[in-house]
């Protein structure tokens, strides 16, 4: 099928404003996936056509991009999605995600983002010292079950860029933040989970979430992630054992993941 | 503002699930219900401090733009109540997220079902009054009688806000709000997180009730029996009963503060420059306690000469 891409291009050196401009490809398959017509678009037709990939196979979560309106990862989405395998053509329009300036084309300035990512201490704190053994510090499978959800964020701001309270607001700290202090806020063996609820519940953090559920499916890994922003939200208030004790009853409801 | 307008160009503009326009819908239905409750909470402390002019404003309210403005009030607090327990209810279970859309699907379908009957009987009250004579728009005294003297007091309120504001700001050398790097725990969103729960749930009963009687049941028109008898005398027998004016005080002070608040939410969401903000909030909250205290003050004084 024929595939008309409309890109929203933008060189700080040349342009005064952003612009969309339309490329045709021919011979695209269903199968194809968008980052791989972008490539064609960019070594075929215009070089100059910037964009972010790197592992290109859903993994690193630097292709992130507003595809046909959502949020998605150009690598993990099929030209299926958009057209019947049998169709003429297709239409894709692509453009960077928002809330975060735009450095050329669909790249965007990931700073911010980082910063509110570093905000809520993304890593493990601790004054239990390593075990003698020199092994991993252990924890059950019940424990890790609380927050297995969250460990799989890649950082690929889908997200947070499509939540309408940081398109108003940059200095939330946003879905994508929040999820990551929900993995170390509910792990049991970290010991900083007031540290992230007093940034978390600072009038930037946890707040300014309105549960519009736009994050939710925009999540190319398929995190709950208002569900996490919920959680985080309720540990504030209830405490964290509160939200902890939910969540184990939750978990005994559902079949036991297999060991 | 800038960030305002992208929010709603944006908003046009990205795919967003059912998720994303319950939310637009219950701010503008939110703040669509401050406005009148700000005006009536005024007007109907007329019948304490002027008993005269509260005959007046009832007569205002029976004239053809505040009928309409009565039927888009009334689709506003049942939408707005209804959305907001969907809202509490994935707050206090967010596990149970999966089923936020078939909610809000939910939400909307009961909006309509309770809107259509809701609306026939409020359409026969109209159509009673209206009976058949020609309709008088009376647009002047509405812009002379209620739109001046409600814009001045805005103007008060908003000169006092930025008054206070400053001295708030002079007093603490705060300059707005810090990033998220520099912030701390916030005790006051913290409280009114769970304050705009508790006070919408209590407000869902206060609230559609006080609507099923005064416009659906009785009606704006039954007020003053369509013209023939007084307003105040209306007032004065319901206030002779006190849990009437328990029920209306609870209904007054939990409606603004929940209110006001709703609207402090959408202040910080849309604009940027700390003094600015500070001062909208200053105001918010002036207008707030200003209107309380008016309603309470009325409500507690009751009609002269009762």
């Amino acid at each position: 099928m024929k595939a008309i891409f409309r890109i929203r291009r933008y060189n700080p050196e040349k342009d005064k404003k952003p612009y969309w401009q339309e490329f045709t490809l021919e011979d695209v398959l269903p199968t194809d996936r968008v980052v791989e017509l972008l490539h064609r678009i960019k070594w075929e037709q215009d070089g100059t056509l910037t964009f972010r990939r790197s592992c290109a196979h859903g993994v690193c979560g630097s292709d992130a991009m507003r595809i046909n309106g959502v949020n998605l990862l150009a690598c993990k989405v099929l030209v299926r999605t958009f057209a019947r395998d049998d169709a003429e053509e297709v239409k894709i329009q692509v453009e960077p995600i928002l809330g975060l300036p735009v450095l050329k084309d669909l790249i965007v300035d990931m700073e911010p983002f980082f910063s509110h990512y570093r905000a809520i201490l993304p890593y493990l704190i601790t004054s239990e010292p390593p075990p003698a053994d020199g092994r991993e510090r252990r924890q059950s499978p019940q424990e890790r079950a609380i927050f297995d959800d969250t460990t799989k964020c890649i950082l690929c701001a889908c997200c947070t860029t499509s939540c309408p309270s940081f398109w108003a607001n940059d200095s939330y700290v946003g879905p994508a933040a929040i999820v990551q202090a929900h993995r170390f806020i509910f792990d049991s063996r970290d010991q900083a989970a007031d540290q992230r609820l007093n940034v978390l519940g600072a009038p930037d953090g946890a707040w300014r979430c309105r549960t519009i559920f736009n994050c939710t499916p925009a999540c190319p890994r398929e995190i709950k992630v208002t569900q996490a922003i919920g959680e985080v939200k309720l540990a504030i208030v209830r405490g964290v054992e509160h939200v902890r004790q939910q969540k184990i009853a939750d978990l005994k409801e559902t079949p036991a993941p297999e060991e | 503002m800038a960030t305002l307008v992208t929010t709603v160009t944006e908003v046009l503009r990205y795919r967003g699930k059912i998720g994303q326009w319950s939310w637009v819908l219950h701010r503008v239905a939110g703040l669509g219900t401050l406005l009148f409750l700000i005006i009536h909470v005024i007007d109907t402390s007329w019948v304490y401090f002027a008993p005269a002019m509260y005959e007046e404003a009832i007569r205002i309210y029976q004239t053809p733009l505040f009928t309409l403005g009565e039927f888009i009030l009334v689709a506003c607090v049942v939408y707005h109540a209804f959305n907001g327990v969907r809202i509490i209810i994935f707050d206090f279970r967010p596990a149970w997220w999966e089923h936020q859309a078939r909610a809000a699907q939910i939400v909307f379908l009961a909006t309509i079902v309770v809107l259509v009957p809701t609306f026939i009987l409020m359409a026969q009250h109209v159509v009673e009054f209206y009976g058949g004579g020609p309709i008088d728009p009376q647009i002047a005294p509405v812009v002379e009688n209620v739109v001046i003297p409600f814009g001045g007091g805005m103007v008060v309120a908003l000169l006092a806000g930025v008054a206070l504001s400053a001295v708030v700001g002079a007093v603490t050398g705060n300059k707005g709000t810090p990033g998220p790097l520099l912030s701390q725990r916030s005790r006051l969103d913290q409280v009114m997180w769970s304050f705009m729960r508790l006070s919408g749930l209590a407000l869902v009963p206060l609230a559609l009730g006080h609507l099923a009687i005064m416009h659906v049941i009785e009606g704006v028109f039954a007020i003053n029996a369509s013209g023939t008898g007084s307003a105040a005398d209306f007032v004065a027998a319901r206030w002779v009963f006190i849990g009437w004016r328990i029920y209306d005080v609870l209904l007054l002070a939990l409606a603004l503060i929940h209110g006001f608040n709703g609207l402090r939410y959408v202040i910080n969401d849309y604009t940027h420059n700390p003094t600015v903000r500070r001062g909208l909030n200053w105001t918010a909250f002036v207008a707030c306690v200003a209107i309380i205290i008016v309603g309470a003050i009325s409500l507690i004084g009751g009609v002269p000469g009762m």
